[in-house]
Formats: C-alpha cells, sequence, structure tokens
C-alpha cells in the first residue's frame, strides 16, 4: 500500500473532496444564510459573497422578532436554556446512578445484574414512542407532564443505558488486583472506588458522559410527547420556531446555527472520546 | 463456630443497593410497556372514551386487512433497505478511503463526523432550508442542471429520496467511525504477505479485507437497521409523514393514530408490530455486539 | 496459639472446589512458604487471609482476633499480588505511600518511610515515575516496597518473583531473606518453585488437592515427602516413581532382588531420587544394566536419562565431572540403587509409609 501510483492518488483527492463536500458543505451553507437578510438569502443566483450581518442573531437573543407583520415573540432562547437543563441534569443524574451500577455490573457477576442490564439495553434499542405513549398518558394523570422533573426522569432512558454499557466495559478492564491492592493499604470500599476504579474508568465515563450528552441535546420524540411550549429543547422548538416565524429564513439558520453549535463544539474539542465511545467499545484507543 | 464468623450484611447488598436506582429505571421502563401492550389489545379511542373495552386481538387482525398497515410495512422497510445500503457502501468506501493514519485523514475523519453530531430533526430543516423552492441552493443547482421543477421532499415522486438522502448524510458518518476503527484494528500481516506476493489489489480487498472487516460491517448494519426501521425524527421534521402517505413509517404512523385520530389502541398495536421487529433485531445485534466486543478486548 | 490460624476452611468458586478442609497454623515471626503446583488454591488462600475473597466454611485467626469475615482494610496486613498491581495513576512515590496514608501517617514520616524501604530495596532513584515506566523489576521491587512500607505485623507475598525474569529472580532470591528479616514480620509466601521455597521458607506448607498435604522445614520435605505428588513436586530433576508388589519387604527392581527391612508387603509406590542412582561404567553387585539414552549438563549438575531393558525410563543426576567420565556415545552403563533411600508409598491413600522405621506395613495415616 505503500506507493500509490499517481492517478490513484488524483482519484483519492476528488473522491475525498467530493465526500467531504457532501458532509460538510450544508453545514458551511447553513452558518452563511444565518448572517445574511432575507433579500441575500433570496437572491438568484445564490451567492457567497454578501454583507454579514447579526440581526438573526440579535433578533433571536433578544427575544423579539421585528417584521413588517409586526413583533413576533421567539422563545428560542428559552428552548436553548431548557436544552442545557435537561441535557446537564439528566447526564449529572444518569452518572450519578448509572456509574456505581455499571461497577456493580462488571464486578459482582449477579444474576439482577444482568438481567437489568440487558433490559435496559433492549429497551435502548425498542420504539421510543412505545413506551411513551402510555407514559404520556400516566405523567398526565401524576402531574408529571410538562415538568423538568418528568422529562428529566424520562431522559433517563437515552443516558442511563449509555453510561451502563459503556462504563461497565472499562470497569471490567480494570485489574481486580489493583483495587484490592488499596483495600489491604487500609482503605475502605467507597474510597477505593472512589480514588482507583473511577479515576482509572476516566476515559470510558468521559466517553459515556459525552456521548450521552450529545443524545440527550439531540432528542426530538421525548420532548414532542411529553413538553410544551415552556419545557421544549432546540431541537422541537425549532421544528415550532420554522412554523411560526414562517418566511424569516435567516433568524431559522440562526436558530439551527446556535442548536447545534454545543455538540459540534464537544464533538470536535473531545472527539477522541467520542470515536471510542461511537465504535460500541469495538476499539479501545 | 464463633459468633463473629457471620458474613456482614452490607457486603451481600452491596450490589443490590449499588444498582437498585438502573432497578427502578427498569420498572420505569417496563410498566409503560405492559400498558401498551395492554393497551393494543383495547378498543380505545380517546375521542370516544365510552367505546373502550378488551377486545384480544381485534386490533391486530385488522392490520391484515388494512392497506395502510401493509403501505407502512412496505415504506418502513423500503425506507432501512435504502439507508442502510447506501450508509453502509458510502461509509465503507470513505472508510476505505482514509484508512491510511495520516494527519489530513484523521482531521478529515473527524470533520465527517459531524453531521451525526447533528440532531437528525434540526438536520432535516437544515436540508429543508437548502431544498426549498423560493431560495434553496440544492433547488437551484438542480435547477441549473436542468431539473426545472424538482420539488423534492414535497413530491411523492421524489419524497423518499429526499428523506433518505438526509438520512444518509446524519448517519453515514457512524457507519464511516465503526468500519474505519474495524480497518484500522486488522493485523497486518496478511496484508504485507500479499503485498509480497503480488497479489492484485481488488483480491486482497475481496479475500481478505472484506472477510476480516465482516463481523464490524455486521454490527454496524446492524445496530443501523434497528435504528433505521424506526426513524422518526427526520421524516416527522421534514414531511410528517407525507406527501399523502408515502412517508408513513412505523412510529409517525402510530404518532399521527394516537395524536390526530386519538385512536390509542390501534397506534400501540403498531407499535407493538414494530416492537417485535427490533426485538429480534436487536437480540441479533447485542450477540454480535457483544462478540466483537469481547474480540477487541481479548487482544 | 500460633500468630496465624486457619481452621477448615473451604472455598468454592460455582462447582469449582479449591480448598476444603484446609487447616493452618504460623507462628510470629515464622517466614512460612506455601508452596503447591498451579492451580492449587495457593493464591485464594492468601486472598481468603487477606479478605479479598469470603470463605465458605472454616474461620481465620490473626494475631487474637477472628477475622473471617473482616473487611481488609481492617486486618492490618501488607500485601504484594503477583502482577504487582501497581496503581497506574499514581507515582512511585505514592503508591508506596498508599498505606501510609490510609493509615493517617504525617507527610514527615511517609517521606522517611518511603525513602527508607525504597533504600532497602535499590529503588530510590525511580520514585517519581508512573508504574508504565518502571522496568519490570523495578515495578516488583515497587509493589514490594509498598507491601513493607508499614511494617505489617503479617506479609503476604503472592508469587512475586513469579513475573520478572530468571536474572532478576534470581538476585531477589538472595535478597530477599535481608529485606524480610529487616520487616521483622510473619510472612507467607507464595512460590511455585520448589528452589525458592526451599531458599526462603522457615517451613514450607504444600498445598495439594484442597488442602495443606504436608508442612515442615524444607529439608525434611525433600529427604521424607508425604506423598509422591510432593516428592514429584520437591526435586529437580523429578523423582522416579515405580510401581512394585512387595513380599516381605523383598521386591524385583529391574531383575534384581531387592530388600527394604520391615517394609512388609503388598502393593507399594516407589520413589527414587535421580541423585541417589549411582552409575558407573561396570558393573557391581545389586547394579542393573540400562541403556544411556542422553546426557543433559544443567547448572553444576548433569540429568542422566536411562534405559531398562524392559524399556522403563528413569532419571539419574550426578555431578558434571561425574558425567564427564561417560565416553560419547557409550551406552551401557550400569545403576545401582540403595534400597534404604527409597521412598515408599501406600499406592491407595498416597501416604508416605516409612516413618524412619516406625510406621511401616500398611496403615495409612488418613482415610
Amino acid at each position: 500500500m505503500g506507493s500509490d501510483s499517481g492517478w490513484k492518488r488524483v482519484l483519492r483527492g476528488v473522491l475525498l473532496t467530493i465526500v467531504a463536500l457532501f458532509f460538510l458543505f450544508p453545514i458551511f451553507w447553513v452558518f452563511l444564510m444565518s448572517f445574511q437578510t432575507n433579500e441575500t438569502i433570496l437572491r438568484i443566483p445564490p451567492s457567497i459573497v454578501f454583507e454579514p450581518t447579526l440581526q438573526n442573531y440579535v433578533a433571536l437573543i433578544s427575544g423579539k422578532l421585528v417584521s413588517n407583520a409586526g413583533v413576533l415573540e421567539i422563545a428560542f432562547m428559552k428552548n436553548l436554556g431548557n436544552s442545557l437543563i435537561l441535557s446537564v441534569v439528566s447526564v449529572a443524574l444518569s452518572l450519578l446512578l448509572g456509574v456505581p451500577a455499571a461497577y456493580a455490573f462488571a464486578r459482582f457477576k449477579f444474576r439482577l445484574g444482568e438481567d437489568i442490564a440487558f433490559t435496559l439495553l433492549s429497551f435502548r434499542f425498542a420504539p421510543p414512542l412505545l413506551v411513551l405513549l402510555p407514559l404520556a398518558l400516566y405523567f398526565q394523570s401524576m402531574g408529571l407532564i410538562d415538568t423538568y422533573f418528568g422529562l428529566i426522569w424520562v431522559y433517563q432512558l437515552i443516558t442511563l443505558p449509555l453510561i451502563l454499557w459503556i462504563v461497565r466495559g472499562y470497569f471490567e478492564d480494570i485489574s481486580e488486583d489493583i483495587e484490592y491492592a488499596y483495600r489491604v493499604d487500609g482503605n475502605s470500599w467507597l474510597r477505593t472506588f472512589l480514588k482507583i476504579s473511577v479515576p482509572l474508568a476516566r476515559p470510558g465515563i468521559a466517553a459515556a458522559m459525552l456521548l450521552a450528552f450529545i443524545f440527550a441535546w439531540n432528542n426530538f420524540v421525548f420532548a414532542l410527547i411529553l413538553a410544551s411550549a415552556d419545557k421544549q429543547p432546540v431541537t422541537v422548538g425549532a421544528l415550532a420556531f420554522v412554523t411560526a416565524s414562517g418566511i424569516q429564513y435567516g433568524q431559522i439558520a440562526a436558530s439551527i446555527v446556535l442548536s447545534v453549535t454545543p455538540t459540534l463544539l464537544l464533538a470536535l474539542y473531545a472527539q477522541r472520546y467520542l470515536v471510542e465511545g461511537l465504535s460500541l467499545g469495538a476499539v479501545k484507543g | 463456630m464463633s459468633a463473629a464468623a457471620k458474613r456482614p450484611f452490607m457486603r451481600l447488598a452491596l450490589p443490590y443497593i449499588l444498582s437498585l436506582p438502573a432497578l427502578l429505571v427498569c420498572i420505569g421502563i417496563l410498566i409503560p410497556f405492559g400498558t401498551a401492550v395492554y393497551y393494543s389489545m383495547q378498543r380505545y379511542n380517546l375521542a370516544f372514551p365510552m367505546g373502550r373495552g378488551f377486545i384480544w386481538f381485534e386490533n391486530y387482525q385488522a392490520f391484515l386487512t388494512d392497506p395502510a398497515f401493509w403501505n407502512t410495512i412496505r415504506v418502513s422497510l423500503l425506507y432501512t433497505f435504502l439507508t442502510v445500503t447506501f450508509e453502509l457502501l458510502l461509509g465503507l468506501g470513505v472508510a476505505l478511503l482514509l484508512q491510511r493514519r495520516t494527519l489530513m485523514n484523521n482531521v478529515l475523519s473527524i470533520m465527517l463526523m459531524l453531521p451525526l453530531m447533528i440532531a437528525p430533526a434540526i438536520a432535516a430543516l437544515m436540508w429543508k432550508l437548502m431544498t426549498n423552492p423560493n431560495f434553496g441552493i440544492l433547488s437551484y443547482l438542480v435547477g441549473l442542471a436542468g431539473l426545472e421543477d424538482f420539488k423534492w421532499a414535497s413530491d411523492p415522486g421524489t419524497a423518499l429520496f429526499t428523506v433518505v438522502l438526509v438520512d444518509v448524510w446524519v448517519y453515514t458518518p457512524f457507519m464511516m467511525i465503526l468500519l474505519l476503527a474495524g480497518l484500522r484494528a486488522l493485523p497486518r500481516q496478511p496484508f504485507e504477505a500479499a503485498e509480497l506476493d503480488g497479489v492484485p489489489s481488488s483480491f486482497v480487498f475481496f479475500r481478505i479485507t472484506l472477510p476480516m472487516l465482516t463481523p464490524y460491517i455486521l454490527t454496524a448494519v446492524l445496530f443501523r437497521m434497528l435504528e433505521s426501521i424506526q426513524q422518526f425524527d427526520i421524516i416527522y421534521a421534514m414531511t410528517q409523514g407525507g406527501p399523502g402517505d408515502t412517508l408513513m413509517v412505523f412510529q409517525v404512523q402510530a404518532y399521527l393514530e394516537r395524536y390526530q385520530y386519538t385512536n390509542v389502541g390501534r397506534s400501540a398495536a403498531l407499535l407493538m408490530v414494530l416492537w417485535a421487529i427490533t426485538f429480534i433485531l436487536s437480540n441479533i445485534f447485542v450477540k454480535q455486539w457483544l462478540r466483537l466486543r469481547e474480540r477487541a478486548r481479548g487482544v | 496459639m500460633s500468630y496465624l490460624e486457619l481452621h477448615g476452611v473451604a472455598k468454592r468458586f460455582g462447582k469449582e472446589t479449591v480448598l476444603e478442609g484446609l487447616d493452618l497454623a504460623v507462628e510470629q515471626g515464622e517466614r512460612l512458604v506455601v508452596f503447591g503446583p498451579s492451580g492449587s488454591g495457593k493464591t485464594v488462600m492468601l486472598r481468603l487471609i487477606a479478605g479479598l475473597n469470603d470463605v465458605d466454611e472454616g474461620t481465620i485467626r490473626i494475631g487474637d482476633r477472628e477475622v473471617t469475615f473482616e473487611a481488609p482494610e481492617r486486618r492490618g496486613l501488607g500485601m504484594a499480588f503477583q502482577n504487582f498491581a501497581l496503581y497506574p495513576h499514581m507515582s512511585a512515590f505514592d503508591n508506596i505511600a498508599s498505606p501510609l496514608r490510609a493509615r493517617g501517617e504525617s507527610m514527615t514520616e511517609i517521606r522517611r518511610r518511603v525513602t527508607e524501604v525504597a533504600d532497602l530495596l535499590k529503588i530510590g532513584h525511580v520514585l517519581e515515575h508512573q508504574p508504565k515506566a518502571l522496568s519490570n523489576g523495578q515495578k516488583q521491587r515497587t509493589s514490594l516496597a509498598r507491601a513493607l512500607a508499614p511494617k505489617p505485623p503479617l506479609l503476604l507475598l503472592d508469587d512475586p518473583l513469579r513475573n520478572v525474569d530468571a536474572k532478576l529472580r534470581y538476585e531477589m532470591r538472595l535478597e530477599l531473606p535481608r529485606v524480610l528479616r529487616q520487616a521483622a514480620a510473619t510472612v507467607l509466601y507464595v512460590t511455585q518453585d520448589y528452589k525458592e521455597a526451599m531458599a526462603l521458607g522457615d517451613r514450607v506448607a504444600v498445598l495439594d488437592r484442597h488442602r495443606v498435604s504436608q508442612i515442615d522445614v524444607p529439608d525434611t520435605i525433600y529427604a521424607r515427602p508425604a506423598t509422591p505428588a510432593i516428592a514429584r513436586l520437591f526435586g529437580d530433576p523429578t523423582i522416579n516413581i515405580l510401581e512394585r508388589r512387595l513380599e516381605g519387604g523383598r521386591f524385583d527392581l529391574f531383575g534384581q532382588d531387592l530388600d527394604i527391612p520391615g517394609a512388609g508387603s503388598g502393593e507399594r509406590l516407589l520413589g527414587i531420587r535421580p541423585e541417589h542412582i549411582e552409575v558407573s561404567m561396570e558393573p557391581s553387585a545389586g547394579s542393573i544394566p540400562v541403556v544411556l539414552d542422553a546426557v543433559t549438563p544443567l547448572n553444576v549438575r548433569a540429568v542422566l536419562l536411562l534405559k531398562t531393558r524392559d524399556g522403563h525410563e528413569l532419571l539419574a543426576s550426578c555431578s558434571e565431572e561425574e558425567a564427564a567420565r561417560f565416553p560419547r556415545g557409550h551406552k551401557d552403563v550400569h545403576a545401582t540403587i540403595d534400597p534404604a533411600r527409597i521412598h515408599l508409598f501406600d499406592p491407595g491413600s498416597g501416604r508416605r509409609l516409612d516413618a524412619s522405621g516406625q510406621r511401616l506395613d500398611g496403615g495409612a495415616e488418613h482415610g
């Protein structure tokens, strides 16, 4: 494989350019749109030469969309805040609950543990609506519908199995003797867990955390069914915004940019962990 | 036997205490699941609360003669087949292009991961903007190519193509990452031996690379099939199942059945059919995945 | 009462029994080597003593405390693991300091103790390194230092030389007695190398078939192995074991009529140490004609592979000089075996039969 002939290298370059264009152009284009007024967006032919404007972002952030039809209140920043609350709290809760459980499943081979792990895993792949439809009716009667509490609870369906299964694998890889040695040194079980097991599983916990955050952030259907405008994350909010704002394409683009920026930045920042998490534990970095 | 020789309760209880929260979440899933099974055997329409009653499998029997149900099956399977096939071919191709560990390839593989980080519902909105008939860059480009009146997702003839395109855009990176990881984890000796022997590269690909990569391909394909047959976000955000019933896949159909026609029983029964399919698929997948994981950790 | 006592200890993993009815008593300050073939449960026994696994039956007592189900951190002992078990995210210093920190020692005391034990083990210069930057030998010494640092009254060493190369093992075998003497602790040392057992143990406990099958000073175990299995494990080259029927102490050994006075009658297993077979060029009274198949020089001793007329293989050993007397290609030699040095075992019970002439003729000690 070491020596590629010239035309092979050219072909490879051309193919990769096409691939990169296909996958990256949409992001690039919407990014550009978000800095344009409706007039420049609607120009024919489209052009990447324009005078950039921040008015779309200003409108979104101030929450007021001024147009000739009047002033439209936008709850988009609220949605962004909701996304942040829901994702961060859900992941934090999942870590708190999931990391000890993952440790239990990895270390103490017990029947119940296996059953729980497999139930969670198998429902990770079940249609979410199947659980959501009855849950919506339950939540209604319990007063949990459209509350952060209820949503975060349900978000555990996304984040907990992920953390359990990824982190469990990492705990299994830690030599038991290392933990034993620390116990013999005179440390309690809890101290050993916190000072040895968790630090050694950190890459796994980081990967799981990152992935869980992205999945929670990107979730759509849970909030669509269980939340109203007030508690909706950006995924649902952006769709509602598109319907409400009609032809304010610049703002739509800006709202898209704002909603994808956190996950994209996270992905770029911690891509090593991400690859580990995404490849389903099939590689170890 | 001395009195002290008793195993402390805490030591026996520890695993159970640690997994208690996970157990509660499990129960929290199983109860609604049980309820869904129960609903699926009921005549249960929120609009007609009086008519509610237990009807065993009538909802399921009704499916057999219901063209909408068969349409859902057809569309879902077709969608799954098209997305997974394209994503596999494209993902494998890109993975092969990026196989060598050069700085350029590593940077590119990170960049190509980005669509996967975007919420599928948002990705659908992005493509909606780009295929907008008034100003969409893609509409403009196909217009230049002579397809003046290409309507993308709003035309029954091209709607499926359009959502498949979005799905391919979002999920191909997943295939690429897993297959790239697989490719880079392959042992080097067979390739070096083949190179020394001057074996043609097509032979190397079909007789060495592909067979050794099969476990990775299988895992990735099964995983994507599981997700694809349940696709909701992209299709709902893009077309809500339309135009007409062109894109009425399982979950979209079930969602509309519940929220537009308030027919809880039918919706639940439809989801049960989907669940049965995913249950089988996920069992195969989990076995395959665990085997792959064992292999990755074993060596 | 001994310092460390195990009574009727049993441990099973699923269906597999590892230890059963194990009794062991170790005196204070004693260095006891636990020796046994791999899979005999040596490591499991150490783990039970350390509290890393729970016994299924029996009791464990350390000092005057019963600790059977006591948490490991409250047993106050030190342990070195076969695979070193260093904390990969801590420097060598922090690894060694860990037990001292857990005991709440002051920083100055920690520094003093770590430096002291590191100097003793000659790793003072690598204390700031992370485990992955240490050589195998340094890892091994660090793990030993960690176990020694808090001066535990009881020290468990799980085959600490298993994973280091031959040269280091040799060095450490010379060095360890000094290090352990300084620790002034009761030591349990697990190994499956009989030379290590001979070199390091005040006494040796042989673990076989789920329990201690013999416990004694090293020389006695070698000279008077309790079972054929122990006889095989202890000694290199391996002891020759033959099956013979004795009639009033008399039996036939490859054509020679031998007599072990007072050995009685019945089926017996005969153990003949290779060094007790005298090989010479010329026949002598009572010698057996054999074919010399191979001579393998091994350190200062040579191993001879002999073949009797009926095709039986026997191992003999002698000094290198003696072996040099056999001309190259010379096949026909003669072996003389002193019946007095033959070990006798009961094939049924597998127990030793001659207790220096006291307990002869049948009667096995245990069932």
